[in-house]
């Protein structure tokens, strides 16, 4: 069995296919399972570990002051960074971030400046002089298809458990106090999830897709929705998709956003439990 | 790092004769090689030194510059160590070839240097101090690389003269900063704590100090001990593929205090001696 | 630091928001005989090790000393890049990195020298107990993430790194353990956490005269009783170093046994698998 899947993996997949199965056997529009723990990481301001099926991914948000931007000066910073680093998978190599990390870098930036996560005007201390800094660095630690679901899950679960210290700012005397006792946590206005697709022969959409078929595929995307409503299509590439096709997507991603929102309630409200 | 061309013919002679306590050049095994040293080698630096030990030569230099302490110890100066493997070393040296071996150099200097005290290089609290540039140039690699480095880098600190600035604190986050009028009036750095690294390599069962080229091709692993003032340990880290039994390591450490302890008592002198000589002694620079 | 244009950062330098803090003062600068989390002087944290965790690595681990959390994968020899010449034996490539999120203060993406420096050790400890000529030319990669740091995260890298090496079926002459001890005057203290390891290397050094001050981690081999790896930073007289080398060593056996078990633990698991699959 493994030979032939060596061998000839495209037509070891289709073979699959056409029963309407996938080799791990899900169906083909059946979702892996998600997990979710937040912040077991203490050294961090808030943390959130996701597991989509054998994708892991880390995210920690680490807080620290600074002086905004001269055009924008009760805004704050929101910065975020996914790492696909060489331990996630073999086909990642030690040095700069390869393409498929800063291609993730930029959409889930983008992402959550234009759905505005969070109102960066909350995170002004005083205006033109003092405004917190949220590192939010993701971390991919097994990479097995669809990281993009993860990032964003992870990202939502972290900033729902971040607790800042209360910091005061002496206008006369330029003098920062910080409050360690005091906590205080974000206002997380909307909460966009993705759901990762793969195209395979133009007629086969194959939902959640793990790290063989992304390879197998002839073509990716991505939907991300928050709070019922479309928020972004990232398609780069790949095969033409018919209208009827994206509609079903969307759909279907309606339906996962709904249930990873059920998880994302639970586990942080389980969190403030204890 | 750089590899020699050794037969194993070489290797069993050596091992032979580190045993019987007999070294190809004749040393016992707790013998150093020839070391000659000179101070002040380049009229830029703010200290200097060059050291040869048999075919080992390094070339330090120490310059002291005005920064801005860290925020977590205000009151302290800041060191730091850049080392450069030259590639007239030995050809594997170029480009960045040197640069794992340079790197682990430097971060061991760091670490052994923790134990000297940097007080008096603060000159206003939280605002001004002196930070020194030591800069290590490898020109010729004849084993025992550490020792070597460790032994040049306490010299030219010994060497170093630092510029009296008094420094006055002015509203707002100004310094002002004065000279005194007498351009030559300085201070000397306390070197007394200062460390310097024991190499001892181990080749079968026995603990060889100094390794030349050849002696260091054919063991499987060295310890290297940092040892300050009055012998006291303040780092120690193996190099080398292989591992050791506790009480190889015991004593190594053991052996490296006393050595130590007699290596840093020696070069006191000699620093001392050529002092005393004055600046009108005579001035070797590259010549010898 | 150099600046980093693959990824998004802040566009002048941020502080982290402790300096300002009251509480940051009053951080002990001495080691107490009761130590701030209850434990004994010569008291390991509880471990928590799992192998074969990530799908994608050949050999994985993840060790738990409670709150310091390592994550190490292992994968398949490959050919060693920018070499041309034959080497006999094969070559380890290890890399430390610490996760940005993993210390008290944000650390950069970028590897610093400290993490390069702690890439050299891990290679070091794990080299002796590799039996590397069995993949000559080629070099197996050992990646480690610190995923938080609250102390002994050497000690704790190497031992995952060698749960991960025998899960990834590099042949071993034996596994590797290591474990850290912080040296406070007459204070000796097994696996300190990260404040004690900040009180053992704070300035100046008071303990000078006969005790110690400063931290040793020990990395052994139990069966063939050597020591593959000894890092120390700090000062102490050359004479305790017998007492000290004996005390980490007693502690190496305590955990050796915990990874075999772990193995061990593994392979029956695996086994009771296969067979409940055969019988379905």
């Amino acid at each position: 069995m493994d030979h032939y899947k060596s061998v000839h993996p495209l037509k070891y997949y289709q073979d699959y296919l056409i029963h309407d199965l996938r080799p791990d056997g899900r169906s083909i529009s059946k979702f892996r399972n998600i997990a979710m723990n937040v912040d077991s990481i203490t050294t961090a301001n808030g943390s959130a570990v996701v597991r989509v099926g054998n994708t892991c991914v880390v995210c920690g948000i680490k807080a620290e002051l600074g002086p905004p931007r001269t055009e924008e000066p009760e805004n704050g910073f929101l910065l975020i960074n996914v790492d696909l680093p060489s331990l996630c998978s073999s086909q990642f190599r030690p040095g700069p971030p390869s393409d498929k990390a800063q291609v993730l870098t930029a959409f889930v930036n983008n992402i959550a400046l234009q759905c505005g996560i969070i109102e960066l005007k909350s995170l002004c201390i005083q205006a033109d002089k003092l405004v917190w800094t949220l590192y939010c660095d993701i971390i991919c630690i097994n990479y097995d298809g669809a990281v993009a679901d993860a990032c964003f899950t992870s990202l939502i679960g972290a900033l729902l458990s971040v607790s800042l210290p209360k910091v005061e700012y002496n206008n006369e005397t330029n003098v920062i106090s910080v409050n360690e006792e005091t906590k205080i946590s974000l206002n997380v206005l909307c909460k966009p999830i993705a759901t990762s697709f793969a195209i395979f022969n133009e007629k086969t959409i194959l939902v959640d897709p793990c790290e063989e078929e992304e390879l197998l595929s002839s073509g990716m995307f991505c939907i991300v929705i928050s709070d019922n409503e479309l928020c972004s299509i990232h398609k780069p590439g790949g095969n033409v998709l018919e209208e009827e096709q994206i509609k079903k997507c969307i759909s279907k991603a309606k339906e996962r956003t709904v249930l990873i929102y059920e998880l994302i309630q639970a586990t942080t409200f389980k969190q403030k439990l204890l | 790092m750089y590899s020699i061309l050794f037969s194993d013919a070489e290797k069993t002679y050596i091992w032979d004769g580190v045993e019987l306590n007999l070294r190809n050049d004749g040393r016992k095994r707790n013998d150093y090689r020839p070391m000659e040293l000179e101070t002040d080698v380049v009229t830029h630096a703010s200290g200097s030194a060059r050291l040869r030990l048999a075919n080992t030569d390094i070339l330090v230099g120490v310059k002291a510059e005005i920064d801005v302490p860290y925020p977590e110890a205000p009151n302290v100066g800041k060191i730091e160590f850049f080392v450069d493997c030259s590639a007239n070393a030995t050809p594997a040296f170029e480009g960045r070839g040197g640069e794992d071996l340079a790197n682990e150099i430097s971060s061991a200097l760091l670490k052994a240097y923790d134990v000297l005290p940097l007080n008096n290089l603060c000159i206003v609290p939280g605002f001004s101090c002196w930070k020194l540039y030591v800069d290590i140039l490898i020109l010729e690699c004849g084993g025992n690389l550490y020792d070597s480095v460790s032994l040049a880098v306490k010299s030219a600190l010994y060497n170093t003269r630092i510029p009296n600035v008094k420094g006055t604190y002015i509203d707002g986050t100004n310094v002002d900063l004065q000279l005194s009028d007498d351009l030559f009036e300085c201070w000397k750095l306390d070197v007394s704590k200062a460390p310097c690294f024991v190499t001892l390599c181990k080749i079968g069962e026995y603990l060889v100090v100094d390794p030349t080229v050849e002696e260091e091709a054919c063991s499987t692993a060295s310890i290297v001990v940092s040892v300050g003032e009055n012998g006291s340990i303040t780092g120690i880290f193996k190099i080398g593929e292989g591992s050791f039994h506790q009480n190889a390591i015991c004593d190594a450490i053991k052996l490296a205090g006393t050595i130590g302890n007699e290596l840093n008592k020696t070069l006191k002198l000699a620093l001392e001696k050529e002092e005393n000589l004055g600046i009108r002694r005579e001035r070797y620079g590259f010549l010898k | 630091m150099p600046v980093d244009s693959f990824r998004v950062t802040a566009p002048f330098n941020t502080t982290d928001y402790r300096v300002y803090s009251k509480k940051q003062n009053e951080l002990p600068k001495t080691v107490q005989k009761e130590r701030h989390d209850g434990r004994q002087s010569n008291e390991h944290r509880p471990i928590v090790m799992k192998i074969g965790i990530l799908s994608q690595a050949k050999g994985s681990a993840y060790v738990e000393y409670q709150n310091t959390k390592v994550i190490c994968s292992v994968f398949d020899p490959r050919e060693i890049p920018n070499k041309s010449e034959y080497s006999v034996n094969g070559g380890l490539y290890c890399e430390f990195k610490f996760a940005s999120f993993s210390t008290q203060k944000r650390r950069g993406f970028i590897r610093d020298a400290e993490e390069r420096e702690y890439s050299v050790h891990l290679r070091r400890a794990l080299e002796p107990a590799v039996i590397r000529h069995q993949f000559s030319n080629f070099q197996v990669d050992i990646y480690v993430l610190v995923l938080e740091n609250d102390g002994s995260c050497l000690a704790a890298a190497i031992s995952c790194a060698n749960l991960a090496l025998a899960n990834a079926c590099v042949p071993m002459h034996d596994l590797v353990t290591a474990v850290s001890l912080g040296l406070f005057g007459e204070h000796e203290i097994i696996d300190p956490t990260y404040s004690e390891e900040r009180s053992c290397l704070s300035k100046p050094y008071v303990n000078q005269a006969e005790q110690g001050q400063g931290i040793i981690t020990v990395s052994y081999m139990k069966i063939f009783q050597q020591i593959t790896e000894i890092v120390h930073c700090g000062i102490m007289h050359s004479s305790s170093i017998n007492h000290y080398i004996e005390k980490l060593i007693a502690e190496n056996e305590k955990i050796y046994n915990l990874c075999r078990q772990c193995l061990v633990g593994n392979i029956l698991v695996h086994l009771r698998e296969k067979k409940e699959t055969e019988a379905a």
